[in-house]
């Protein structure tokens, strides 16, 4: 086991990939994209610049990325996250700061921007249902009957589609605007 | 007792700079810098030039090294790449292709 444990260690700084099929210790700095199939542990000096992969990911240090745990995200007192969070289980101690969309539940392996934003769409995140596939095929129609929250998605692009989803209430004058242009189509 | 390690089964894709001890049992590709120790081990490979305070070679290693203090190549070593350190060993049963440097 000690001979598999890799370590980058407080004063290392790794500017590149990582992957691997062990398991992984960040006490230092990795600026690129950690993949590895065993569990990556951020220590709490640790600093990620880019997305992390792996079976279970605790997190007590700062990561500037996206974080996709195959088994579960445990992100502990002291850890600074920017970045989405997917797993089966995330949890997300006292302490912790997180400012990006979390997903939990099964069927996320390898999600997509574009499934990203469509589950922003369609549910709140609460519900962790997966987004149902009308909400991917139709979004004209969701246009009509959501009118604002449509319209805040075209304009509003990433920034709103990384906060959790609006409720439902239409603003009048963009539903309007939105309308008056399906008509002049 | 180093502090940092790549382990078997690990790949670095890039540059890692250090200033602590640095073990290699996987694969590194790109640059090693360290001001202390590094450490080659049997069943790792290194393609990347590798500078160090000293090294310590038992696995496969392409590029070049400069070490502050000394660099040894153990037996069943495969260095392909120019060394230069103030005193180099190669040992018996270490395979090397290169320019040695001890003009420190």
């Amino acid at each position: 086991m000690a001979n598999n444990a890799s370590v980058i260690g407080r004063t290392t700084k790794v500017r590149g990939r990582v992957t691997g099929a062990v398991d992984l210790h960040v006490e230092g700095f990795v600026d690129g994209e950690i993949a590895v199939s065993g569990d990556v542990t951020v220590d709490a000096h640790g600093l990620v610049g880019a997305s992390v992969q792996g079976r279970r990911l605790v997190v007590r240090g700062a990561v500037k990325g996206d974080l996709l745990g195959e088994e579960a995200v445990v992100l502990e007192d002291g850890a600074r996250v920017v970045g989405d969070v997917r797993a089966p289980r995330v949890a997300i101690a006292s302490g912790a700061l997180v400012r990006g969309y979390v997903e939990t539940g099964e069927g996320n392996g390898a999600p997509s921007r574009a499934s990203r934003g469509e589950a922003a769409r369609s549910a709140p995140q609460v519900r962790a249902a997966p987004p149902p596939p009308k909400a991917a095929a139709k979004p004209a129609a969701a246009v009509h009957v959501a009118g604002g929250g449509g319209s805040s998605n075209n304009s509003g692009g990433r920034a709103a589609a990384r906060r959790p989803p609006p409720p439902v209430v239409p603003a009048l004058k963009k539903a309007k605007g939105q309308i008056a242009k399906k008509k002049e189509r | 007792m180093a502090s940092t390690v790549i382990g078997a089964g690990i790949t670095v894709e890039g540059e890692i700079t250090t200033d602590e001890d640095v073990v290699v049992s996987g694969t590194v590709r790109g640059k090693l810098s360290a001001k202390e120790a590094v450490t080659i081990e049997h069943g790792a490979t290194v393609e990347a030039d590798v500078t160090g305070g000293s090294l310590v070679v038992a696995g496969s290693l392409t590029g070049n090294v400069v070490a502050n203090e000394r660099v040894d190549l153990q037996q069943g070593a495969r260095v392909i790449g120019n060394v230069k350190a103030a005193r180099v060993t190669i040992a018996d049963g270490a395979q090397f292709k290169g320019n040695v440097d001890m003009d420190v």
